[in-house]
């Protein structure tokens, strides 16, 4: 799964340890989400999605359904 | 120094070492309260069977220690170590499964089944270091 969780971090000036601090979740689990090793669960996504005021879908997208619509 | 983790998390370890820094503390004194009370020759047997299963209290408390702090961490952390539980799992009880083998039709020296759940915890360790690694 691809997301831009860096890009949305960046844009706000977040550290990774800001951001990990705003989600209640440990630096490294952020930093695994940002490298696409780890897709989070669904509660997260929408925590992350919450937190940056905007839908999941244009923060999470299945790297698939990317490449179908780009076909 | 920069802030790795959220303080909420922080504290979770914090309390995770007091814990575990108890438990290891009554762990000590059980064994060797224990291997202090078997030499006793008029112990009954009863006696040896409570002095052999003490050190199973701390070591529960361990467990529970173990628990709050699993309950405490993030998803991330928490797959960790659920991973690295499953491969000491799998490598420590293939392991122990070969060599039983091995004592039984290859004349290998008898190891105690003592030292099976060291190796699990040992492993276990070890594994988690290994995927913090992979994921860092």
């Amino acid at each position: 799964m691809r997301n831009r969780l860096k890009v949305l971090r960046a844009e706000r000036n977040w550290s990774q340890a800001d951001l990990a601090e705003k989600l209640d979740v440990s630096r490294q689990s952020v930093n695994a989400i940002e490298t696409g090793k780890y897709d989070p669960s669904l509660p997260l996504a929408f925590k992350i999605a919450t937190l940056f005021g905007l839908p999941i879908e244009q923060i999470f997208s299945a790297h698939d359904v990317v490449v179908q619509a780009a076909e | 120094m920069p802030r790795e983790t959220s303080p909420k998390i922080i504290s979770n370890g914090r309390r995770y070492m007091g814990n575990m820094a108890v438990a290891s503390v009554l762990y000590t004194g059980a064994v060797f309260g224990g291997a202090f009370a078997i030499r006793n020759d008029d112990l009954p047997q009863w006696g040896a069977i409570l002095a052999a299963l003490a050190p199973l209290v701390p070591a529960l408390l361990m467990l529970r220690a173990y628990m709050i702090f699993i309950n405490g961490v993030d998803e991330f952390q928490r797959r960790i170590q659920s991973e690295a539980m499953l491969y000491s799992a799998a490598i420590v009880g293939f392991g122990s499964f070969a060599y039983g083998f091995l004592e039984e039709w290859a004349d290998f020296p008898h190891l105690p089944l003592i030292w099976v759940f060291p190796a699990l915890m040992g492993v276990w360790g070890a594994a988690a270091c290994v995927m913090r690694l992979r994921y860092k």
